[in-house]
């Protein structure tokens, strides 16, 4: 729970930063490494709940569909639990890999989304992008969040360090 | 049963909030009302973020460039270095006066003949996800911006308001494909409607094949909807094709306006007697 309770606000930094400075730029996509790591390493209600809510504030603060990208995360979540029981995502190239796949589940899925609501949806140059920023940056980034997880809440990662 | 549901629960609760986000995503694809709690609320958390980051990003850029650039530069230089660069520095600050003058003197300009009411408000963040098309704005509700209040600039329409916070709000652009603006043709005064592509780019809907409309054509506003003024630019038409039913066209048209170079817009905030031409 304290995990949830701490990354919500990094994302909302991190949504923040990337439409203040870096509008046209594609990025590594944040929030869905939270959502990556906390289905792999603490598959639970509240890891859910998280995918739901970032998804959530990620469209109420860009003013996309409501439900659109919580429907994405929610469903990466499950992809990336239901995976995490088959794949070890052990090393940095698993990990990227891992990344690199969610996030393109995600577009497909917002994508699957946008036609359902008869949009036209655009962007594929800058999703090719972001999957592979997302994929060079996800073993870094977990890294960075398996001892931020272990310093705020250390009896839960005490015997998970990968 | 209940084992089923304990061991299943991720499943179950994951499959759950899709279905419950798919159903919001799908009943609530024009209307933008809800989420207006969670909209406001980020707001009024982010929009100091967003204010901050601009602040620091500034202020570091000019240590940057005041500072760090002298690191290493010999005393015999410093003096005048410093007086050059202090120079550069007031040089640039007054360019950026003058840019700022000559942009707000634009918009006063056509505030002044404009036959309605608007507001000049600054641009804090742009938001381009797949498919999205919005923009945070430093002007809210305390500055009279309301939920559908048009937002141009001097060269022509750039979309309208989908949320207005207390001290900020959201654009939605011409370009984000959930944008429908009523407009015609200024040459022709044929109707339709234009709507975003989510790239840059705003397409005309409901063209005939028989309807009179050519390369270069400028479109505008048609003030009808009550949300434009009418007789705005909107764009420009610089494609024209067969649409595949063999009824419709398809039009492109390029947007008036240049995102790259926009700063500041105008918040249509009455549309005074507008509604009466």
């Amino acid at each position: 729970m304290k995990e949830s309770l701490f990354l919500l606000p990094i994302a909302v930094f991190y949504l923040a930063v990337e439409s203040t400075l870096f509008p046209n730029m594609p990025l590594p996509d944040v929030p869905l490494l939270f959502v990556f790591f906390m289905a792999w390493k603490r598959p639970g209600i509240e890891g859910v709940l998280l995918a739901f809510a970032l998804g959530y504030i990620d469209d109420a603060f860009n003013g996309g569909i409501i439900g659109s990208t919580s429907f994405a995360l929610a469903l990466v979540f499950l992809s990336a639990h239901l995976l995490s029981k088959r794949i070890h995502f052990s090393t940095p190239a698993a990990r990227a890999a891992g990344a690199g796949g969610l996030r393109l589940l995600k577009g497909l899925f917002l994508y699957l989304v946008l036609k359902s609501a008869g949009l036209k949806a655009g962007g594929f140059p800058r999703l090719f992008f972001e999957i592979l920023l997302t994929a060079a940056f996800a073993p870094f980034a977990i890294a960075l969040l398996n001892r931020f997880c272990a310093f705020i809440n250390p009896h839960a990662y005490k015997d998970s360090a990968n | 049963m209940t084992n089923i549901l304990k061991r299943y629960k991720i499943i179950f609760v994951s499959l759950l909030l899709a279905l419950f986000s798919l159903h919001l995503a799908l009943t609530n694809k024009k209307e933008l009302v809800r989420g207006s709690l969670i909209r406001g609320l980020t707001s009024v958390a982010v929009s100091p973020i967003q204010r901050s980051i601009l602040a620091t990003y500034a202020a570091g850029q000019e240590i940057v460039s005041d500072y760090i650039s002298l690191v290493g530069v010999g005393r015999e230089n410093k003096a005048l270095r410093e007086e050059l660069l202090s120079l550069n520095a007031e040089l640039n600050r007054l360019k950026e006066e003058e840019g700022l003058s000559k942009r707000l003197k634009q918009a006063l300009d056509y505030k002044e003949i404009a036959p309605f009411k608007t507001t000049v408000a600054g641009i804090i963040g742009f938001n381009f996800g797949e498919g999205t098309r919005v923009l945070t704005i430093n002007k809210g509700m305390l500055d009279g911006i309301r939920k559908d209040s048009a937002v141009i600039t001097p060269s022509g329409v750039l979309g309208r308001v989908i949320s207005a916070g207390r001290h900020a709000s959201l654009v939605l652009l011409a370009t984000d494909p959930r944008s429908n603006i009523d407009v015609l043709s200024q040459r022709s005064r044929i109707k339709a409607i234009a709507e975003g592509d989510g790239k840059n780019a705003v397409t005309l809907k409901y063209v005939r094949i028989v309807d009179d409309v050519g390369i270069g054509d400028k479109i505008i506003t048609s003030g009808i909807s009550g949300v434009f003024p009418k007789g705005i630019v909107v764009g420009e038409v610089i494609r024209i094709e067969k649409g595949r039913d063999n009824f419709f066209k398809h039009v492109e048209i390029r947007p008036s306006v240049d995102l790259n170079s926009l700063e500041e817009v105008l918040i249509v905030t009455d549309l005074g007697d507008e509604d009466s031409k």
